[in-house]
Order: structure tokens, then sequence, then C-alpha cells
């Protein structure tokens, strides 16, 4: 049986861990109001981005160059993936579901025969597939903080992408992310960055046609389109850092949630028991003290 | 006198929306501008100042956009802007600085920031407006 010592130091140790535990969580409850408010704030720009861009897209037939962006290269071999992580740890599954998707689609493409690469954005996954298939790592981004660096961080990985797509390095990218549903639930969700998926926006299009049909382009649509395009990918990219984001800070809180819930529940049980054997103890000093005194 | 809505938008916030009388825009091809009831159109726009003028013709507000894309029809005019800077909020002697610094270390993508840097450079010392 422990000492009562024992059991007291388990107590406080358990005690100083929820403290913890719940400090994290208000620290990630304020964080995701903030991210949230940020998503929030992004929304209008991406959606109007859309909008004009279906209206566009419809324009454009094959192309060389940056029509590329919305027509692809014509091939289906070479595929790279962007799983999106967080740079830290105890929210959860939040993380590790992204490494597994990411991971069942790497194999799943590659039993197809086709080539993928992996180009992890956070140090949660970049670890992951540092372990796992190194050598398929072309780049990886780290310490992004989108929060305070905003749009620039979302601009430096467009970049590089659509440098390594016109150098043909790859023909499709796919993004892996959480998607913010809630403050309390995130949803695993692959987006194909790269050619352009319109078939979402399309049927919205259609409704629209009427009031979309006679628009003046300036100078033509071809040149905003070429300009559009890759302001479409840092837009998405922005839009899919900010959300992951938000939806880190909610993993955390609601992990830190449980873990302040167990640590109390384990307080509990661990009071109980050191109540137990203090009373033990005592009871065990009463017989001696009888049975020494009767033998007197 | 009619009003038309006037809504500038960056990726990272809405920055102004409100109902104004006549706005001017750095289109590609040329300034454009909108008084309510402009026909449709879509325009991209090149560096420059966006002019928000109320009613009465005053100076409401003046922008640096450093390029992005216009749609407009006759009830309202949305800009969607990169980046977005008041005008009164530049500094001409910052700017020449950053310019300096920009060309000082040589990599492939200063050369977008230097030319966005010298427009606004451009836009505060210009006088047309």
């Amino acid at each position: 049986m422990p000492s009562l010592k024992d059991i007291k130091t388990q107590i406080n140790s358990v005690g100083s861990t929820k403290k913890i535990t719940s400090a994290m969580k208000m620290v990630a409850a304020s964080k995701l109001r903030r991210s949230q408010e940020k998503a929030e704030a992004a929304r209008p720009y991406s959606s109007r981005l859309e909008e004009m861009l279906s209206s566009l897209a419809s324009s454009a037939a094959s192309g060389e160059g940056i029509i590329k962006l919305l027509t692809g290269t014509g091939n289906d071999k070479n595929y790279l993936v962007v799983p999106v992580s967080a740079d830290r740890g105890l929210c959860g599954g939040f993380n590790s579901s992204i490494n597994k998707e990411t991971f069942k689609l790497v194999k799943s493409l590659e039993s197809n025969g086709k080539n993928v690469q992996i180009m992890p954005v956070g140090k949660k996954s970049r670890d992951f597939f540092n372990r796992v298939m190194k050598d398929q790592i072309l780049e990886s981004f780290v310490d992004l903080n989108v929060s305070t660096t905003g749009y620039e961080s979302a601009l430096n990985i467009s970049n590089k992408l659509q440098d390594l797509y016109f150098d043909e390095k790859f023909d499709k990218c796919i993004l892996v992310f959480n998607k913010f549903k809630s403050a309390i639930s995130q949803e695993v969700t692959q987006q194909q960055l790269i050619p352009l998926d319109i078939s979402n926006s399309e049927k919205k299009e259609q409704k629209e046609t009427s009031s979309n049909a006679i628009y003046d382009y300036e100078p033509d649509e071809e040149t905003i389109l070429k300009d559009l395009l890759p302001k479409n990918v840092s837009t998405q990219i922005f839009k899919v850092l900010l959300e992951s984001d938000a939806g880190e800070h909610g993993a955390r809180m609601a992990a830190m949630d449980n873990a302040t819930r167990n640590a109390g529940e384990m307080i509990d049980s661990l009071t109980l028991k050191y109540n137990r054997t203090r009373q033990a103890f005592i009871t065990k000093e009463l017989i001696e003290i009888i049975s020494g005194a009767e033998s007197v | 006198m009619a009003k038309i809505f006037f809504d500038l938008v960056s990726p990272e916030n809405l920055i102004f929306n409100d109902q104004v009388g006549m706005i001017i825009l750095p289109g590609k091809d040329g300034d454009i501008g909108i008084l309510p009831g402009h026909s449709k159109i879509i325009s991209s726009l090149r560096p420059g100042r966006v002019m928000v003028y109320g009613e009465d013709k005053t100076l409401l507000k003046s922008f640096f956009v450093s390029g992005g894309f216009a749609e407009i029809n006759p009830e309202k005019c949305i800009v969607l802007a990169e980046s977005v800077n008041e005008m009164s909020d530049l500094d001409k002697s910052s700017i020449e600085t950053e310019i300096q610094t920009l060309e000082a270390n040589n990599k492939d993508d200063v050369e977008d920031k230097i030319y966005i840097a010298r427009k606004k450079i451009e836009a505060i010392d210009s006088k047309f407006y």
C-alpha cells in the first residue's frame, strides 16, 4: 500500500497539471476568438475573387503560361500533396488526423502509379513525414504564424508552388487541411488547388448567369484572368491557413478542456484513496493501542 | 444626387464600405472615374491611388493600392486589392529607405516590391489629384 506522503505528492502533481491545462484552455479560447475574427474578415475577399473567377473561367480555352493554373498541364502523373498542420502539439487529434489522411492519400496515389511529392506546412507534419517518407519531401514551411504575419506567409507558399508548377515539377496539387466547422469540431478536407477546381462554384454560377452575363472587361478577359489566377492561388492558401489556425486553437481548447476535467476526476479519486488510507492508519493505530492496553 | 456603394477589400479585411458620390480607380489602361449608374465592368488595376469622393465632390479618403481588381455595376463598386495603405499613412522618407534596403539585398522577388514602392512615391508626389 502506498504511503500517505506518496498519495499527497501525486495529488499535488495532478493539481499543478490541472492548473496548466486550464490556463492553456483559456489562452486557446482567446486565440480562437481572434483567429475566427481574422478568418471572418478574410471571407469577403476570397468569395468575391471566386465569383469573378467563375464568371471568367468559362471564357478560357486551353492555353499556355498562366492559364495552365486553370486548365492543367494535360498530364496526370506527378502529384504534390500539401498537408497543413499546426506548429505545436497538445491539441488532440488535430495534427495526427492530418498526417494519417495525407499518408493514406499518398499511398493510394502511389498504388495508382503516380509520382507523389510532399510539401508539409507546419512543424508537426514536417516532423512526421521526415520520419516516414523523407526522400519525398520537396520543401517545407514552418513557423508561419499566420495570425501575425498575415497574407505575406500565404504569398510565400503560393509563389513557391507556382514556381514549381511552371518548372513542371508536378501536374496536380492537393491540399489536406482541417476545415473549421465549429469551435469544437474540425473536418479533414482535401482540396485540389492546381489546376483550379471550379466545379464547386459552377452551380452557383448558373444561377447568376442572367445577372452576370454582360460585363465589359478591361483590358480584356484573358489579361484579367492571367492576373486573377495567381492571386486566387494565394487567396485559397491564405484561407486554408486561417481556417487551420482557427481549427488548431479550437482543437486545443477542446483537448485542454478534457484534460482539465480528467485531472479533476483523478484528484477526486486520489483524495478518496488518501482519506481511506489515512483512516486505515488511524484504525490500525487504535487497535495497537487498545491491544497494548489490554495486555498490561 | 445618387450614391453608389463602394467596397474596398484586402485579403485580410474589409477596409471601406459605404455609400459615396464618386470613385476614381487606377485602371490598367488608365484611370477610371465611377459615378452611380456606371455600366458593368470588370477591370484589373495598376499600383496607384484610389480616390473616394462624397456627394458634393469633396475628397473623403484616398488609398494606395498595389494592384488588384475592380468589379463595377450600376449600384455597386467593389475593389479587391492585395495591399492597401491610406495615403496619409505613407511616409516618403521611410519608403525611400525601404527601397534602398530592398536594393541592397539582391533577391529575385524584390523587384516587384521596389516597383510598388516607387509607385507609392509617385503617388505621393503626384499633383493631379
